[in-house]
């Protein structure tokens, strides 16, 4: 029997949120940055143990602040990819304080988190950001070489199905 | 030997290599001399490099020259506005011509209709339901002439904007796509004029419009083409009440519910259009 999971994308502006699902979804990657406006609604469908997962994944447009997003937004959200830049401090500075108010709001729904733009880091650098930020289970990604890309949703997809 | 004879057996030792290398040369230069006044063997040399470099330009054409392209049609455009106005007016206006013709030729056709009705037993009839129905008469008649018609019906889970099921005449786009957008923009809309009373009821778009039916969890869209006349309206809130109440608050917790709330859709909505006739 296929299932329906929505999923929402949110983090700062200009995190790469967008770059992510395109490369997810599409496979694609572009180094024009485009600002989301509102929302954008995607799909796909994974197989997950032996099951089809069908993914509506809402983009929805970068805030510093999760609580200026419309709640509407958010709601209902079985799944929650949390985005920042590994090299923009300022997009992962209230990481624990933008979390919290994401599980009052879906505290049924599993978070993960994504340091983004790993590419333009070395793996000591990386480390390092990763170090400062005293948060377990983030996972480095990169939406330009795909870098952990699907296996961030795939491991979302499985929390959900949980 | 001869001093002569010794000289050129010494000039011959020395410039021996020498001779070798001229003679090697002299065959390479002839031998590239051959390669380019011959024109097929000039061409098995060049023709893959200009190949390569028509690949290449035709491949990078678009980036190379595509931003300076549309740059000079959208001046040229510009500066010229009257040419291009001169340019696609008469097709332009054979199409539009073309297309009131028939529209007109339609709406006349169906007026006809209805005057030839106006004192039959159908037009007693249209009569005699305006007057029940408490629909104007004007309203019956606009109904025949521009006939409503549900094109797609969207059931959608209230917060996620998940499908649990859809019934459409012609599908067109991405149906759970379709769901989630709707969603989005309702929810844009109530919380613009923070209206947590009041939701966003319909949408309009040219011929279509979206009529959006909302219940306590879920809400459902319904697609129609043409004049939507209250009684249709009417009709249509009934029979989703009806719908809702019947069908899917019981299928929704059901093991395939998509299916059952997707083939309900069709068997209560295939012919409501022609249940209005």
């Amino acid at each position: 029997m296929p299932i329906s999971k929505k999923v929402i994308l949110v983090g700062h502006f200009g995190v790469g949120k967008t770059s992510l699902i395109k490369r997810f979804v599409h496979q694609k990657f572009s180094d024009d940055y485009l600002t989301t406006i509102g929302v954008k609604i995607d799909k796909k469908v994974l197989n997950v143990d032996s099951a089809e997962l069908t993914l509506i994944i809402w983009d929805i447009a970068g805030e510093t602040n999760q609580s200026k997003i419309p709640k509407s937004y958010q709601l209902g959200a079985h799944g929650v990819l949390y985005v920042f830049d590994i090299t923009r401090p300022s997009t992962y500075d209230n990481l624990h304080e933008q979390l919290n108010y994401l599980r009052s709001i879906l505290p049924m729904a599993p978070i993960e988190v994504i340091a983004n733009k790993k590419d333009l880091l070395s793996a000591e650098e990386q480390e390092q950001v990763l170090e400062g930020i005293r948060h377990t289970g983030i996972h480095a990604t990169s939406a330009k070489t795909g870098e952990n890309v699907e296996m961030i949703f795939e491991k979302l997809a499985g929390a959900m199905l949980a | 030997m001869s001093e002569e004879l010794g000289f050129k057996q010494l000039r011959k030792i020395l410039l021996e290599q020498d001779w070798e290398e001229r003679q090697e040369l002299a065959q390479k230069l002839h031998d590239l001399d051959d390669q380019l006044n011959s024109r097929e063997r000039l061409e098995s040399k060049v023709n893959p490099i200009l190949q390569d470099q028509e690949n290449r330009f035709q491949n990078n054409f678009p980036k190379l020259f595509g931003p300076q392209i549309t740059e000079t049609i959208k001046t040229q455009n510009k500066d010229s506005q009257d040419e291009v106005v001169e340019a696609l007016y008469p097709i332009i206006g054979r199409m539009i011509k073309k297309y009131i013709t028939s529209e007109i030729q339609k709406l006349s056709d169906r007026v006809d209709e209805q005057m030839e009705l106006a004192f039959s037993w159908e037009g007693w009839k249209v009569r005699i339901k305006a007057w029940i129905s408490g629909t104007p008469q004007k309203d019956l008649v606009m109904s025949k002439l521009i006939e409503p018609k549900i094109e797609e019906i969207f059931v959608i889970e209230k917060d996620s904007g998940l499908l649990m099921g859809s019934f459409s005449r012609q599908v067109s786009v991405d149906q759970d796509m379709v769901a989630g957008m709707l969603t989005a923009i309702k929810a844009f809309v109530e919380d613009a004029f923070s209206s947590e009373q009041q939701e966003l009821e319909s949408i309009d778009y040219e011929n279509y419009k979206v009529v959006l039916k909302s219940f306590k969890s879920f809400y459902i869209a319904v697609v129609a083409s043409g004049g939507m006349t209250s009684s249709f309206r009417d009709r249509l809130d009934d029979l989703l009440i009806d719908f809702a109440d019947r069908v899917l608050k019981k299928a929704r917790d059901g093991e395939d519910a998509e299916q059952e709330i997707s083939g309900s859709l069709a068997e209560y909505f295939n012919d409501f259009d022609d249940a209005d006739k």
